[in-house]
């Protein structure tokens, strides 16, 4: 399952690399979201599969074996929100700077260059 | 030992960022609300910091959930130092937004916004736990983002998408490092992490963390190779938000290698800090040259900011205690100078018409207005180095400590590139108030309010006199963090 993982997070991060380079700024914000995506599988993969059964169970259901750990869980739910409201954040930019600029493309924004 | 107080200048801000937003519709109230969390947030950093010099290191366990399992909030002395430095300036940036005229601090989002990033910054300082780290720096980012988009200068938007492309990129940096030394360890707690790595031996993937837990740092303070995006974002700015991140919020960043060198990766830290040297130096003279040809008068103190966190680096990777306590001395001394220019700057432009700060357009604008002059003037001073200023206590105490390690190159290339920054800001001080204004140029009666600088002012001019409490904090601060165990078992006997 890890070694899995670990191809599945090296494709991801090359694919989000690769699209946060483009010119195209909304095929960058998706490359940025891809990028993120990523990184939470990373975080998912470092602690979960330690353990087989479900992380918190009442005493009178326990399951046998090492349960799992439940705080990459947790990790990864916090990662999940801040970089979808990030990502929100940037297609919100996005849209102001389409109608602004009449642009979305990141070479001809650069009035501030100088 | 166990002590609440810690929570006071993240969540009294975070309180009050959700209260200004229940009172948007009345700005006055919301004025109120966040000027009495400044002075709150401010006065318990003070009180974390009091109570740190009379029984060592703070910590709280939040909800009661004890380290290494729980988040721990931890108040040593490098925390609370920067911290008192943080909410000293954030407390004059509200100050200054109460008699700022721009209109994007008009909007009823803006108050929330600020205290939520004043919350985080002090949060980024505060916390013991590296993933909670992570949370409060990208509060202090996402806030901060949307300020600059909502700018009166329309091409903030460019810089707040350029700005938020690559701080993603160095939030990957991070959480990247937080799931090695997670893999690794199998712990967050900072303290905890520090203890493995101190006894322990050393696996490839924790020296990979530490290397990408530095480049999220050097990000965060926009140091030589991560620098681009600092200009833009900074200019472009409101006023109030801009002085902010070049003095306080690019701090965070020197706080993050400070705590990599002294308590995380201490048997790496001779590597790190010949790195850091290096880049420092890069960074005094790029910073500087740039700033000699720069157009905007606000862009040349963001690009001063290189060059003076450039000597902070330097300091650190000197790394002997009197070189940290330079360091430290600098960090908080520059945070006082450049939060105040920055504003000195933006009452200036808010006397022109479309609110520049254009080297072209702001000449002789501030002809007629002494005070701010005046203040602008010391301001420069100080951040030239001149005594008896404050800034002159920082260069002194970094070259003595450069004295100390007999590292004479890199002492005579700082020394060397610093003599510049007395003729930019001299240059541009000429500029702006000693000649008369062009022909038909004329500065708007009604500008920002030249109050909140003229306090930071006064700090600077009480920190050249009386420099030595500063001084004495600083190396007491050094000490503290030159032994990791103090921390350690802070947190976890606490």
């Amino acid at each position: 399952m890890n070694t899995l993982f670990a191809i599945a997070t090296g494709v991801m991060f090359a694919i989000g690399v690769f699209q946060v380079l483009r010119r195209d700024l909304i095929k960058a914000a998706m490359g940025f979201n891809i990028l993120f995506t990523a990184v939470n599988l990373l975080l998912l993969a470092v602690g979960a599969f330690n353990g087989t059964s479900a992380a918190y169970v009442d005493d009178a259901n326990q399951i046998a074996g090492q349960p799992s750990d439940p705080l990459v869980q947790a990790l990864l739910l916090t990662a999940v929100v801040i970089s979808f409201g990030s990502y929100a954040v940037l297609l919100g930019f996005l849209a102001v700077t389409s109608r602004r600029f009449q642009t979305v493309d990141g070479d001809e924004m650069r009035r501030l260059s100088g | 030992m166990p002590n609440a107080l810690l929570l006071g200048p993240v969540f009294i801000p975070l309180t009050a960022s959700a209260l200004t937003i229940v009172t948007a519709g009345n700005r006055s109230l919301q004025h109120l609300i966040a000027i009495t969390s400044g002075v709150l947030a401010w006065l318990s950093a003070i009180g974390v910091l009091l109570a740190n010099l009379s029984q060592g290191v703070q910590t709280y366990a939040i909800g009661g959930w004890q380290p290494p399992h729980g988040i721990v909030f931890v108040g040593d002395q490098l925390s609370s130092f920067f911290a008192v430095m943080a909410t000293t300036v954030l407390l004059a940036g509200i100050i200054y937004i109460l008699g700022c005229k721009d209109k994007s601090v008009s909007y009823p989002t803006f108050m929330p916004l600020f205290l939520a990033m004043s919350a985080g910054l002090s949060g980024a300082l505060y916390t013991g736990d590296i993933f909670t780290l992570f949370v409060f720096i990208e509060l202090m980012v996402i806030s901060s983002v949307i300020m600059v988009a909502i700018s009166d200068n329309r091409l903030g938007l460019e810089a707040a998408i350029k700005y938020l492309f690559i701080s993603a990129m160095g939030t990957l940096f991070l959480l990247f490092g937080i799931g090695a030394l997670y893999a690794t360890f199998g712990t967050l707690n900072m303290a905890d992490i520090a203890r493995l790595l101190s006894s322990g031996e050393r696996p490839l993937l924790a020296e990979a963390a530490a290397v990408m837990l530095a480049c999220a740092f050097l990000l965060k303070s926009a140091v030589f190779p991560f620098h681009f995006w600092q200009p833009d974002f900074h200019t472009t700015a409101p006023t109030p938000l801009s002085a902010m991140l070049s003095s306080v919020v690019v701090k965070v960043g020197v706080y993050g290698l400070l705590r990599l060198v002294t308590l995380l990766f201490t048997s790496e830290s001779g590597t790190i800090q010949t790195i850091l040297i290096v880049l420092g130096v890069i960074g005094v003279f790029f910073g500087s040259l740039a700033a000699l040809r720069t157009y905007d008068a606000k862009r040349l103190l963001a690009y001063s900011t290189f060059g003076q966190i450039g000597f902070i680096l330097v300091g650190i990777g000197w790394g002997t205690p009197a070189a940290l306590a330079a360091a430290l001395v600098y960090t908080f001394n520059h945070a006082l100078i450049k939060s105040s220019l920055l504003m000195l700057t933006g009452v200036v432009s808010s006397h022109t018409l479309g609110k520049t700060a254009r080297i072209s357009e702001i000449g002789g604008i501030g002809n007629k207005m002494v005070l701010t002059g005046g203040l602008y003037f010391i301001g420069g001073l100080a951040l030239a180095g001149v005594p008896p200023l404050n800034g002159f206590i920082s260069k002194l105490a970094l070259a003595q400590s450069g004295v100390e390690a007999n590292d004479w190159v890199t002492l005579g290339l700082i020394v060397g590139a610093g003599i510049l920054t007395l003729i930019y800001m001299s240059r541009t001080w000429q500029h702006i108030f000693q000649r008369a204004p062009e022909e038909g140029v004329k500065a708007k009666p009604n500008g920002d309010s030249p109050l909140a600088p003229a306090l930071l002012i006064a700090g600077c001019i009480f920190l050249g006199f009386y420099a030595q409490p500063l001084l004495d904090l600083a190396t007491r601060t050094v000490t503290q963090i030159g032994n990791p165990q103090v921390y350690i078992q802070a947190v976890f006997g606490g």
